[in-house]
């Protein structure tokens, strides 16, 4: 079972591997035909600038979802508070570059380090909670570090910390993408070690796991940092890219929310799950809200998106297209009778 | 000592209100396990209700608590029935990410319907106020504590005192069990979920009192109230009123601490929620774990 439920069913890996080496090759080529050179010498445009944006959008919530997969999806703990590692390594990035002068790449070091020790710090504490106890608390956690930044001067307060303007679509398009890349390895390498299996053991019965011989505590600690090393990493990115950082962009609950839709619909616990969720979600998403409504009605698209995924499809694409059953009628009525009273 | 004494008795009167957010939340959560991250919404509902009572009818907001809790209570059934209880036995994640998009359409729906703008009641008597030795108790809170307090009774005697209490009593206790001696769940899952909202709907009516509304103004109560009933303990009435009123003073006397402020709200809730759940994880009254 454990080994079974970590791999996606093998039509859709093949898919999105498939779909993922296009792309791949597509984002390559891209930018040369978008060079100015290119562009005069006459060669055809694969992509323009909002693309840029919204491929880097994509990517960045690869990371994340990727991120909170590992304590979420392969250890269990539902972590409503992973957006605090983004907001601390955004911040990490945003002081460094904007108060202390340093340079982006060696601040962007310091970002997953920080979002990683603060992990550390919470996980200690929290991760001997579990259930409501654990979401709520780390909910709590997201929200409180967002308010204290928000009330501490040298942090910009509630103006935010600007920082110097770089521009190029191109740079923070392959950082992120990088980062896409190195959080999908990471998953694909922890889930073929011994500490991969000790989390899934937790995530099975935690009291077994323990029984066994593995160090929960140290195990589950050591996941959270992971998770938050990735996040942190996006959010150090992201606060160069949109030279703009305050509560309100990188500490915002709704998108933990929206991290963790898209493990769980893409297929929590698994590698390729959280790639597939964020990149068909995003672009419903930027669909929704590019369709030139206001973005009210793309809140209200996305709430009633997130409860007919979750009355559907409890157990995300894993069952829903392949493996055991096949979507139909049928498949629909049964996780219903299930879940209901 | 009047600086201490004001502070106090501020302490107090919010936590009246924390006690009315947190009673409907601590119902849901005691029986149907659910984590209701939907509830602040319920709770402005209930306060728009009141603002638009008030601004076409020239209703007295304590007047339309009543209504509040009527339509609040048609709104939760409904939800409950045909929402909620399609996932209440799935695993905790979903029920939290259902009810936060439920959050969300809610919100949303405000806005559309009621813009951002901020919105008051304002009664005639809202700025009046009781001085006694240095000490301003303004009547609004005053009444808003005791209507705390009333509901708490009322919620009591439901749960103690009527079929449908007992009822609901048993389905917490134990579901298959319940449902073994003839109780209709759905229908009794639902009728918790509403009377967890007409609560909700309460709430927020007193809120709009006293505090400006807008649509995303429910969202600190969520956090408060989970926060209230984990100071107090879950499972009993009286927990929460200790909680509420508890939460209230630390909240106070918290922001009044040197270098904190009320920009400080929520980081003090979640510290206090934190010490609570690592000291003491079932509470200070609770009945289970």
């Amino acid at each position: 079972m454990i080994a079974g439920e970590t791999r996606l069913p093998r039509p859709i890996r093949i898919a999105v591997l498939a779909v993922g080496a296009i792309a791949m090759l597509y984002v390559l080529l891209a930018p040369l035909t978008s060079l100015d050179a290119a562009q005069s010498a006459g060669l055809p445009l694969l992509t323009d600038r909002l693309w840029f944006r919204i491929a880097t959008t994509v990517a960045m919530f690869v990371v994340t979802a990727s991120g909170w997969n590992i304590i979420g999806g392969l250890t269990g703990y539902a972590s409503f508070g992973n957006i605090a590692f983004f907001g601390l390594g955004a911040y990490t990035v945003g002081v460094l570059v904007a108060n202390q002068h340093w340079p982006f790449p060696l601040a962007l070091l310091g970002a997953p380090v920080i979002a990683a020790a603060f992990g550390l710090i919470v996980g200690l504490a929290l991760l001997r909670l579990r259930g409501h106890y654990f979401a709520v608390a780390t909910l709590g956690v997201g929200v409180a570090v967002g308010e204290v930044v928000n009330n501490v001067p040298s942090l910009g307060a509630s103006t935010g910390l600007f920082l110097p303007i770089v521009r190029s679509d191109l740079l923070f398009f392959y950082l992120m993408l990088g980062a896409a890349l190195i959080a999908v390895l990471t998953t694909w390498v922890i889930l073929r070690t011994r500490f991969g299996y000790g989390l899934l053991a937790i995530r099975e019965n935690e009291e077994a796991a323990a029984v066994i011989g593995v160090n929960t505590t140290f195990y589950k600690v050591a996941a959270f940092c992971v998770a938050a090393a990735l996040t942190g990493l996006a959010g150090g990115i992201f606060a160069q890219w949109n030279s703009f950082v305050n509560q309100e962009n990188v500490f915002a609950v709704s998108d933990n929310v929206q991290i963790i839709l898209m493990a769980v619909v893409g297929g929590a616990g698994t590698v390729l799950g959280p790639v597939a969720g964020a990149v068909v979600l995003e672009l419903i998403i930027q669909t929704l809200a590019g369709g030139g409504t206001s973005s009210v009605y793309s809140q209200v698209g996305l709430g009633v998106l997130l409860m007919i995924c979750v009355i559907f499809i409890p157990r995300g694409v894993i069952d829903f297209f392949g493996g055991r059953s096949r979507l139909s009628l049928g498949y629909l009525r049964q996780t219903l009778r299930e879940t209901s009273a | 000592m009047s600086q201490f004494t004001q502070q106090v008795i501020l302490g107090l009167l919010l936590g009246g209100i924390y006690v009315a957010v947190a009673l409907g939340f601590s119902l849901v959560w005691g029986v149907l396990n659910i984590v209701n991250l939907a509830h602040g919404a319920l709770v402005i509902v209930g306060s728009y209700l009141t603002w638009a009572l008030f601004t076409r009818f020239h209703i007295d907001p304590f007047l339309s608590l009543p209504i509040d809790a009527g339509a609040l209570f048609v709104l939760g059934y409904l939800l409950q029935r045909g929402v909620i209880n399609h996932i209440i036995r799935a695993p905790l994640l979903f029920t939290f990410l259902l009810t936060f998009g439920l959050n969300l359409v809610l919100v949303s729906l405000l806005l559309l319907i009621f813009t951002a703008d901020f919105r008051s009641v304002t009664p005639s008597y809202s700025g009046a106020g009781l001085h006694l030795a240095g000490v301003t108790i303004p009547y609004i809170r005053l009444a808003g504590l005791l209507v705390a307090l009333v509901m708490a009774g009322i919620l009591w005697a439901i749960l103690n005192r009527t079929r449908v209490g007992a009822g609901i009593l048993a389905v917490g206790a134990d579901r298959d069990a319940a449902q073994l001696v003839g109780i209709d769940l759905r229908h009794l899952y639902a009728i918790t979920f509403a009377v967890g909202a007409a609560f909700a709907g309460v709430a927020g009516g007193i809120i709009s009192t006293f505090q400006s509304i807008t649509p995303t103004a429910g969202d600190p109560y969520t956090l408060q109230a989970f926060a209230v009933v984990i100071l107090g303990g879950l499972g009993r009435v009286s927990a929460t009123v200790a909680g509420g009123l508890l939460f209230g003073l630390i909240e106070v006397l918290g922001q009044s601490l040197p270098g904190l402020g009320s920009g400080y709200a929520n980081a003090i809730a979640f510290v206090v929620l934190v010490l609570v759940l690592v000291v003491r994880p079932r509470g200070l009254l609770g009945r289970l774990a």
